[in-house]
């Protein structure tokens, strides 16, 4: 457990808007889930960290929550990014492409 | 914003917000549970916190956090509390109050458009006397120079067309004391002359039909008069109907034109004209004839006018002063008619005029500083008494910010709650001071004596004053707070958290050696503040008696004074002189009537005439001495007025009934016969006076012992007494003097029905007693010396009060040792000087810096000084001795309390 290599601070917010780009609206547990498998297992997504920062999004505006039924027959609230959360995850990526060429540029060096 | 409306909405559907987690928390686990997902769930609670974290204002929970605990806290400890509100509701208070003042004196802005882009035109001349060769208005000293905004008119238009720095120029003048008569009442009232330009220029608007126009502003146009709003609701009601009436000035009749808006008192915040009337209107309304009114206006070295401006957007102060001063120059230049006018030629300057013209400024800005400074210092023992009292406070929590800390609360968060709790307090403060100043507001005016006629201060508590008093409170409880807060939260864990309980006494560390360190540094500097305080209470109180014991040269008591001015009503010349003669004659048959006389302004009441005198045999150039071309102070008065002031005749005889109707005489005082005739008898000498170089032809007929002339502060200068119809063109308004047997002002209604019988177009002003008249010249040292005094009072209270606590608090934590001494046998009488000695040394050195403060800082009062020095030794003396005694009396419990301890109950409890 010790080991699991943990999500890089800053990049929670990118992976759940991404998640949500590609998949439109999705409830917390399947977004958690998508990160795991598209990560083959490598990113666990905890819900202490996910909830707080979907509501984080919700505040700032760039998710929006809507309750639906879900694949169980349950009630699960999906989210979908907005107009402002598309922005924010061109934002992140452009930043986040930026920091990972510096960091490559960094380790590679001889 | 939207982020904003997103977290509101949060705090109206809390629960809401609860419910939709929990569910889908609950969806979350469901799934979990069927998926077998291999991570732990974590602390549940924990999410749920973290995720509402996320909508609420993390600063604003803790803050009601903290006010909670604070309010808490003030509510268990009420006697710290009163004491630390009521003395910061004085402190706060008394700043408040001496704000507001400096508010409305200093600060306010005229009630107009874009006031900040408003400048003034003075001129400024090197020379003492200036060189205007005439003027109306006013002119000051500034250094060796002199300074006055009054030009000649025709000096406007040579700056008028050409102006390129200002975006509008208007002109305005005084039209000083005039007699209004309006709907059927005569009252004398300040009024002002305004151009065309003057109230489209400062951007104000009507109240209701119309302002002055260029077109009433010329010569030969139809008289028309502006009401000011609040002449308006008092004298018609507010009624629309009043436009169109006509009201009498002067007894010259104009037409009401219009109102101007609600809240403008024209240019001078310490006036409120009731009438604005055109400029060219002005040759109308002054005493001489009109035609030589008009050559006045005209002249081009008369010095009358005044001037106003806006800068244009963008264009300093400084340009705008640099082109005006160009094309003043030039007119300047062009009046000299002889070489040696040069030297003195006055140069022209702008000044700022948002806040309009500074009369009230150059009055009242010393004295409001020299009274902030006090209140302030005021405020400065308040919160040292009140760190004073957290310190001890925060020895007794000890233990509880020990166990906070260690609990790992941050330090600086508990600072925070600890300011939070200051600031509650200086808040509480600073409410109930709001009251201290409401109060101290009213007290100050009372004691200004803000009659009708004289300056006018709009003090209040409005805005700006609302936020001096909540930033002054919110900086108070910092300051206050602050250094107890650190020294609270800087606590050896250990130590104290191993003590029983809080503040035991035999726990000493070196932090608990500052604290005492501390709050003794404390008192001293109040002690030394408090001395400097009691020493300008002593100067005040000290000049207050000097300027009262000063030989006025008559006898004050028992004299009715008023003022009237029948010319103003259409009297002229012979009927004018008769008027006033007779009017005097019915006052002297009253039977409560001592005596009756009148002269042209009332003595020692701020008033000079000063005229231009010829010796024969002395150089007309003037006594080789001074320089100056021959003058002297005059007073045109009756056959009475000497006997009724009871001025005695020293040699020769007063002026007599007959010397009215053949008035080439004088009385002149000792001082002008000391002065002019080198002290040898002057009777049947013959002197000139009015004018240059006036021709000798008047008799001196007596002389009259000095008396003050124009003020208690100035020495007696020499004196001339004429009869008031010797110079009939000059002759205008008069006040009476009448000697009563009895209270002067129970007869003032007689008098005003006895005038009113003589004349209903003639206004009875400025009713008041000479005692009264005299008393108001003094006003601002009465004031300074009734409100240092309370200053002072109030001072050694709080200074008395934080002597006392600092002390019993010493003697509480010393009741072991000194247990133990007395139980080796020390005398009572020696553990009370031991104490003593403490209070003493601590008094001494408080002293000491107060007297060194004092010593470099007298200075700034030297000013308002009558008849003694700064440091003056009987003050200084006093003041310590005062101070001394008050150390004393604050140590004197606690060192009581000291020596009847019990050793056995002392050691016991040890």
């Amino acid at each position: 457990m010790g080991t699991r290599p943990e999500i890089p601070p800053g990049t929670l917010h990118l992976l759940v808007l991404k998640t949500l780009a590609r998949l439109g609206a999705m409830h917390g547990y399947g977004i958690a889930q998508h990160i795991r498998e598209t990560s083959q297992d490598v990113l666990l997504v905890e819900e202490g960290s996910l909830y707080p920062a979907l509501q984080r999004m919700l505040v700032k505006g760039w998710i929006a929550g809507e309750w639906r039924p879900s694949e169980n027959n349950r009630r699960a609230r999906y989210y979908q990014l907005t107009p402002e959360g598309r922005k924010q995850l061109d934002r992140e990526l452009h930043d986040f492409g930026r920091v990972m060429g510096a960091i490559a540029r960094v380790i590679e060096a001889v | 914003m939207s982020e904003l409306l997103r977290r509101l909405r949060f705090l109206l559907r809390r629960a809401q917000y609860e419910r939709e987690l929990d569910e889908e928390l609950q969806h979350h686990l469901a799934l979990w549970a069927e998926e077998q997902w291999p991570t732990p769930f974590g602390n549940i609670t924990l999410l749920k916190e973290d995720s509402r974290a996320m909508w609420t204002w993390t600063f604003w929970e803790q803050f009601a956090q903290d006010l909670r605990y604070g309010l808490r806290a003030m509510a268990a400890n009420k006697l710290f509390t009163a004491m630390a509100v009521l003395s910061l509701a004085l402190g706060i208070g008394a700043n408040t109050a001496i704000y507001s003042f400096m508010d409305a004196v200093l600060l306010r802005s005229l009630p107009v458009r874009n006031p900040g882009e408003l400048v003034i035109l003075k001129w400024r001349s090197a020379g003492r006397s200036g060189p205007p060769r005439g003027i109306m208005g006013t002119m000051y000293r500034d250094g060796g120079g002199s300074i006055s905004p009054n030009f000649p008119f025709p000096a406007v238009a040579t700056l008028d067309p050409k102006h390129t720095a200002l975006s509008t120029l208007f002109t305005y003048a005084s039209a000083f004391q005039i007699n209004l008569v309006a709907e059927g009442q005569a009252e004398l009232v300040h009024g002002v002359f305004a151009s065309g330009g003057y109230f489209p220029g400062l951007g104000v608007t009507p109240a209701a039909g119309r302002l002055i126009l260029d077109e009433d502003d010329r010569a030969g146009a139809p008289p028309v008069a502006v009401l000011s709003y609040s002449y308006w609701q008092r004298r018609y009601a507010a009624n629309p109907a009043a436009i169109g009436k006509q009201l009498l000035v002067n007894n010259v009749p104009f037409t009401i034109v219009g109102v101007s808006a609600p809240g403008f008192f024209g240019l001078d915040a310490g006036q409120d004209p009731p009438v604005f009337l055109p400029l060219h209107s002005s040759p109308l309304l002054t005493p001489k004839p009109a035609e030589e009114e008009k050559r006045r206006f005209f002249n081009r070295n008369f010095f009358w006018v005044e001037m106003m401006g806006r800068l244009k957007p963008g264009v300093s102060l400084q340009q705008a002063q640099t082109q005006l001063a160009g094309e003043f120059g030039q007119y300047a230049e062009s009046t000299v008619t002889k070489p040696e006018q040069r030297a003195g030629l006055p140069k022209l300057r702008l000044e700022e005029g948002a806040s309009g013209i500074d009369s009230l400024r150059r009055q009242y800005s010393k004295p409001l500083l020299v009274l902030m400074t006090m209140v302030g210092l005021i405020l400065t023992i308040a919160c040292a008494n009140i760190a004073n009292l957290l310190l001890a406070r925060a020895t007794a929590r000890r233990r509880e910010m020990a166990i906070r800390l260690s609990m790992g609360a941050g330090r600086m968060r508990v600072i925070r709650q600890l300011l939070t709790e200051s600031v509650l307090l200086s808040l509480s403060g600073g409410a109930l001071g709001l009251l201290v100043a409401l109060g101290g507001i009213r007290f100050i005016t009372l004691l200004l004596g803000n009659r009708n006629g004289q300056a006018i201060l709009r003090a209040g508590l409005d805005w700006p004053v609302l936020g001096f008093t909540f930033a002054l409170a919110v900086a108070t409880g910092i300051v206050f707070g602050l250094a107890p807060a650190l020294q609270a939260t800087k606590v050896d864990l250990a130590p104290a958290l191993k003590e029983v309980r809080a503040g035991a006494a035999h726990v000493r560390t070196r932090r608990f050696g500052f604290r005492f360190g501390l709050s003794r540094v404390l008192v001293v500097a109040q002690i030394a503040i408090s001395l400097l305080l009691v020493i300008a209470a002593g100067l005040f109180v000290h000049t207050l008696a000097n300027l009262r014991a000063v030989e006025l040269g008559f006898n004050q008591e028992n004299l009715l004074i008023f003022k009237l001015n029948a010319r103003q009503a259409g009297y002229k010349d012979a009927a004018l002189a008769n008027f006033y003669a007779n009017l005097a004659d019915r006052f002297r048959v009253l039977p409560e009537v001592r005596g009756a006389g009148l002269a042209e302004f009332p003595l020692a009441a701020h008033y000079w005439n000063e005229t231009g005198l010829t010796v024969p045999g002395l150089p007309a150039t003037g006594l080789p001495a001074t320089g100056k071309p021959l003058s002297t102070p005059m007073v045109s008065a009756d056959q009475s007025f000497l006997n009724t002031m009871q001025i005695p005749v020293l040699l020769g005889r007063g002026l007599e009934a007959h010397d009215m109707q053949s008035p080439r005489v004088a009385v002149v005082s000792e001082e002008f016969a000391k002065q002019f005739f080198a002290g040898q008898s002057p009777i049947g000498r013959r002197i000139g006076l009015g004018g240059e170089k006036p021709t000798p032809d008047i008799e001196i007929v007596g002389v009259v012992r000095n008396s003050r002339y124009n003020s208690l502060r100035n020495d007696n200068p020499p004196v001339v007494y004429v009869p008031y119809t010797q110079d009939m063109k000059a002759l205008g308004g008069m006040t009476y003097v009448v000697r009563t047997a009895g209270n002067p002002l129970a007869l003032a209604n007689t008098v005003r029905q006895i005038v009113h019988q003589a004349s209903a177009a003639v206004p009875v002003a400025d009713v008041t007693t000479q005692a009264a008249t005299i008393d108001e010249t003094i006003q601002q040292e009465r004031t300074f010396a009734d409100l240092c005094t309370c200053f002072a009072v109030l001072a050694l209270l709080i200074a008395g009060v934080g002597l006392y606590g600092t002390m019993a608090y010493a003697v509480a934590r010393r009741t072991g040792e000194i247990g133990i001494r007395m139980a080796l046998g020390a005398q009572r009488g020696k553990v009370i000087w031991m104490v003593l000695r403490e209070v003493l040394v601590l008094a001494s050195v408080g002293l000491a810096l107060g007297l060194v403060t004092a010593w470099e800082t007298a200075h700034f009062v030297a000013s308002f000084l009558f008849g003694i020095k700064p440091n003056d030794p009987l003050s200084i003396g006093l003041s310590i001795a005062v101070l001394v005694a008050a150390a004393v009396a604050a140590g004197y419990a606690p060192a009581w309390r000291a020596a009847r301890i019990d050793p056995m109950v002392a050691l016991r409890h040890e």
